[in-house]
């Protein structure tokens, strides 16, 4: 459930009493439509606030944690798991490290590229993921399992979703939060060097089965849209 | 209704000339002229004009059921090449659907035949007014000439509904829903003989959502295709443009 919208105006007049929605709009590259639908509907979306706080140079989890549905996020945040920490690293950075592992000495180590990444949704549900988590989030939200998946898939979660997701798992709230994109790995407080350290506690064995699964996902959705364009270019062959 | 049916199949036709003309899925461009003959020859001034000028026996009204057949015959091998249902070409092309469409065409033919044709009528309905053994035949003919398309359609049927579900581009979705809508309306059109009387309407709004559904769900195929593509109709135009490499 989106922030309330009586409550975000509260919010964004205790953090900048003095600035017109004009102007909040403007250094926030929020469409002044898309914040105004959203006041009127009474729904403002999380990532409107995100927008907003980093314009005014606040971090926007304390924003968030001034919320009641996001009341979690106040305090000292638990910190991310190991599992976490590696899930939120892209495929071909995995892959990298594979080969600077196990070639000789001199490969050149390249920092990871920022999370998320094209699959950080799903690979963060699974690392914290102990068989059954689906079925609790579908419990304690209502939401169908399948729609879950689909979200999955798309790389996409509700920031409501990602949050009784983490509660369901039992872990620390910011891992979905940044998996999903809505705030970054410093914003989250986590050490700038913390997935290349999860990274590099792992050993080569375990390494290389990770790196092998991933590649084995990455194919499976690889051939999954080459035989969804074959499809596609057969019907517009015969039809188009 | 009938106007804006034959306003968009004309109108599709049309606007595929040049790319036929380029060569491109020519049999695409014919269906869809085949289409608005159809629609045209189902329209009373047209057919009146056309029928006198072929002896005024009604004989136009069993060359619009052929032109029907030829135009779903197309589309059917056209939609299970496209939708890669093999099993629907087979009952298309194979045996089972000549069998089907000799049957359709013997029993247009013979209905044609003991019916009391003179005197030119789109939908035969001053040769229905005569007498009710004529009416009797009338309807038979037009059950007889429904027979092919709905078998088409219902063989299609269940490749179109697996496209829409899959997970392929929306308009392709799009139009494969529009293809089962149309291809569900020509297998309602069997029922028509116990449509009671007065309910007609009901039989021509059946009639023209089939057609309509399934010309725009082509359409929207090309339409995606143009859209993937946009460069290729720009080659075409101009083969020095494709030059370059």
């Amino acid at each position: 459930m989106p922030l309330p919208a009586k409550a975000f105006q509260h919010w964004l007049h205790s953090v900048a009493p003095a600035m017109s929605t004009a102007d909040i709009c403007r250094i926030s590259g929020v469409k002044r439509t898309t914040l105004a639908q959203q006041l009127v509907r009474g729904k403002v979306a999380e990532a409107t606030l995100v927008s907003i706080s980093r314009a005014l140079g606040l971090n926007p989890l304390d924003g968030l944690a001034t919320f009641e549905s996001y009341a979690g996020l106040t305090g000292p945040s638990r910190p991310p798991t190991p599992a976490e920490l590696v899930s939120q690293i892209a495929t071909p950075d995995l892959l990298r490290a594979v080969i600077a592992r196990t070639a000789p000495a001199g490969t050149a180590v390249l920092a990871l590229s920022p999370a998320p990444h094209a699959t950080s949704v799903r690979n963060w549900v699974d690392a914290i993921d102990d068989g059954d988590l689906r079925h609790r989030v579908s419990a304690a939200t209502g939401i169908a399992p399948q729609n879950f998946s689909a979200q999955l898939t798309a790389n996409r979660l509700t920031p409501e979703l990602a949050m009784a997701t983490s509660r369901a798992a039992g872990v620390g709230f910011t891992g979905g939060l940044v998996a999903t994109g809505l705030l970054t790995e410093a914003e989250a407080g986590w050490r700038p060097d913390a997935r290349q350290a999860a990274l590099d506690a792992l050993s080569t064995g375990e390494l290389a089965l990770l790196a092998g699964d991933r590649l084995q996902a990455l194919g499976r959705t690889l051939r999954r849209q080459e035989q969804e364009q074959a499809q596609t270019e057969k019907i517009w062959e015969n039809l188009g | 209704m009938q106007w804006v049916t034959l306003l968009v199949c004309g109108g599709l036709a049309a606007a595929r000339a040049p790319s036929a003309l380029r060569g491109e899925n020519r049999s695409m461009f014919g269906i869809l002229l085949l289409m608005t003959l159809a629609i045209l020859l189902s329209m009373q001034a047209p057919y009146v004009a056309i029928d006198q000028v072929l002896g005024g026996h009604n004989v136009t009204n069993l060359i619009l059921r052929f032109i029907i057949f030829g135009a779903i015959f197309l589309v059917g091998i056209r939609v299970a090449r496209g939708f890669a249902a093999d099993g629907a070409l087979r009952l298309i092309t194979g045996w089972a659907g000549v069998v089907a469409i000799v049957l359709a065409g013997v029993a247009v033919i013979v209905t044609f035949l003991l019916m009391d044709t003179p005197g030119s009528s789109a939908g035969l309905t001053s040769v229905a007014a005569k007498d009710g053994r004529n009416a009797a035949l009338v309807e038979y003919y037009g059950a007889a000439g429904r027979l092919y398309p709905s078998y088409i359609s219902l063989v299609l049927l269940p490749a179109m509904v697996r496209v829409f579900r899959s997970r392929l581009p929306v308009l392709i979705r799009a139009a494969a829903l529009l293809l089962s809508v149309g291809a569900v309306a020509i297998a309602l059109s069997l029922l028509f003989p116990i449509i009671p009387r007065g309910m007609g309407i009901l039989r021509f709004i059946v009639n023209y959502t089939a057609v309509l559904c399934y010309v725009l769900g082509l359409a929207l195929i090309w339409l995606d295709k143009l859209r993937s593509h946009p460069l290729a109709r720009l080659r075409g135009t101009h083969p020095a443009a494709a030059a370059p490499d």
